[in-house]
């Protein structure tokens, strides 16, 4: 299955937009070793949107897009907030979820899925903000992993409510003053990636997307391991530059600050032995073949 | 008027395997690989005039992108 599925009738070509054409001709829908390094030679999943300028969560969505496995065959599930006004930009189906709701759907999407094209790989992918995710989607997203289904969860953690202006969030940290959370938050952000850990997630892993190379290799990760063995999570900090006061071009340096050793957003993972047996025998897997590759050349 | 990036092509580095700023560029499909002349482009319909791409090519010594009004 590749790009069969968005060609166009050769008899309407002429009267379908530029961008549409672009993705026919140059996307990288059915390549199997697509990643980032693609980016800036063919066209992206995802176009012109409105988040503001120099936002991250704009970066975080392009990396994400250019490292997702096989695009073709995901769906992916969104929710309200800044990442809502992404997605109608998304070349990936996807579906709009109540503000929420997004894990509960994303369950009856997958079992579905795998119902009705039993002989094919379908990926379901979740990406909505620390609100959805850990406010008012908590009792769904906690729900989705005790039942162990399997899909991906990734949350961009901008550590509050952004579209609606900057109220606290569950990830907010301890004593941050936001424009409509003026008193300082009192208790300390939730521990969600532990909380992941223990609550059956197989593969979690904690970034910012200041490394495109790394978010390529653990969305990757997340989204084959959901798909063999169980839920994965990832949690991804991309600053609301806008609430938090920074200039545009302030957001990456942002990041960077706050993956420094004992910093909030220091790389970790935790994988569970099975999926790490797992990703170990696909990765040996991945080099016999190179090495046969290249003695067959 | 807007306000976007644009790249020097006798300063820009891609031919030695820079890509910082179409890592960075917050916006898809905005900086492009020319893929003959082995330098970075900027699709300025696209561009938002965040300036992240200067900061990264600065950072880096390149020197490569000025803003511009149009
Ligand atoms: C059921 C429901 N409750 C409240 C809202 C209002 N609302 C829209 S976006 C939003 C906050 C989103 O925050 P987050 O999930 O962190 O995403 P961000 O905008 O920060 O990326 C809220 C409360 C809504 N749309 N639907
Ligand atoms: S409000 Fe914040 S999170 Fe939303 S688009 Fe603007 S900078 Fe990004
Ligand atoms: S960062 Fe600068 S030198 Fe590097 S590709 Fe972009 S414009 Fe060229
Ligand atoms: S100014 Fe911002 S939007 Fe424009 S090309 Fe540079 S990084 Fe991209
Ligand atoms: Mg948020």
């Amino acid at each position: 299955m590749s790009k069969e599925k968005i060609v166009i009738n050769p008899e309407f070509w002429d009267i379908i937009p530029q961008d549409y054409r672009d993705l026919v001709d140059h996307a990288t829908y059915g390549k199997t070793d697509r990643g980032w390094k693609d980016v800036g030679s063919s066209t992206e999943l995802i176009a012109e949107h409105s988040l503001c300028a120099g936002c991250p969560e704009s970066i975080a969505f392009r990396h994400i897009m250019a490292s997702i496995p096989a695009p073709e065959d995901t769906v992916m599930v969104g929710s309200t907030g800044c990442t809502s006004l992404v997605f109608p930009m998304v070349a990936v189906q996807n579906i709009h979820s109540l503000f929420g709701n997004q894990n509960a759907i994303a369950t009856g999407l997958k079992r579905a899925l795998a119902y009705r094209f039993p002989n094919q790989t379908k990926d379901v992918i979740v990406l909505a903000g620390d609100g959805a995710t850990v406010d008012i989607g908590l009792d769904m997203t906690l729900q989705s992993w005790f039942r162990q289904e399997k899909f991906t969860t990734i949350c961009f953690d901008n550590e509050l409510y952004a579209n609606t202006g900057g109220q606290e969030s569950g990830l907010m940290q301890k004593g941050f003053v936001a424009k409509m959370a003026p008193q300082g938050k009192k208790f300390e952000k939730v521990r969600l990636p532990e909380i992941a850990r223990e609550s059956g997630c197989a593969y979690v892993a904690v970034l910012t997307t200041s490394k495109p190379s790394l978010v390529e290799r653990v969305v990757k990760q997340a989204v084959l391991i959901a798909r063999e063995i169980g839920p994965t999570y990832l949690q991804i900090y991309t600053p609301c530059i806008l609430e938090i006061g920074k200039q545009s071009m302030e957001g990456l340096q942002e990041m960077r600050d706050s993956e420094s050793a004992g910093e909030r957003f220091k790389f970790r993972e935790f994988i569970t032995p099975e999926a790490q047996a797992f990703i170990d025998d696909m990765n040996a897997k991945k080099k016999a073949d190179k090495l046969a590759a290249s003695a067959n050349n | 008027m807007y306000y976007v990036a644009e790249i020097n092509e006798e300063a820009c580095v891609a031919n030695k395997g820079c890509r910082l700023c179409i890592m960075y560029c917050p916006e898809a499909n905005c900086i492009m690989m020319n893929d003959e002349k082995k330098v970075a482009f900027v699709v300025e319909s696209r561009c938002k005039g965040c300036e992240l791409c200067v900061v990264v090519c600065d950072a880096a010594k390149h020197k490569a992108i000025t803003m511009q009004d149009r």
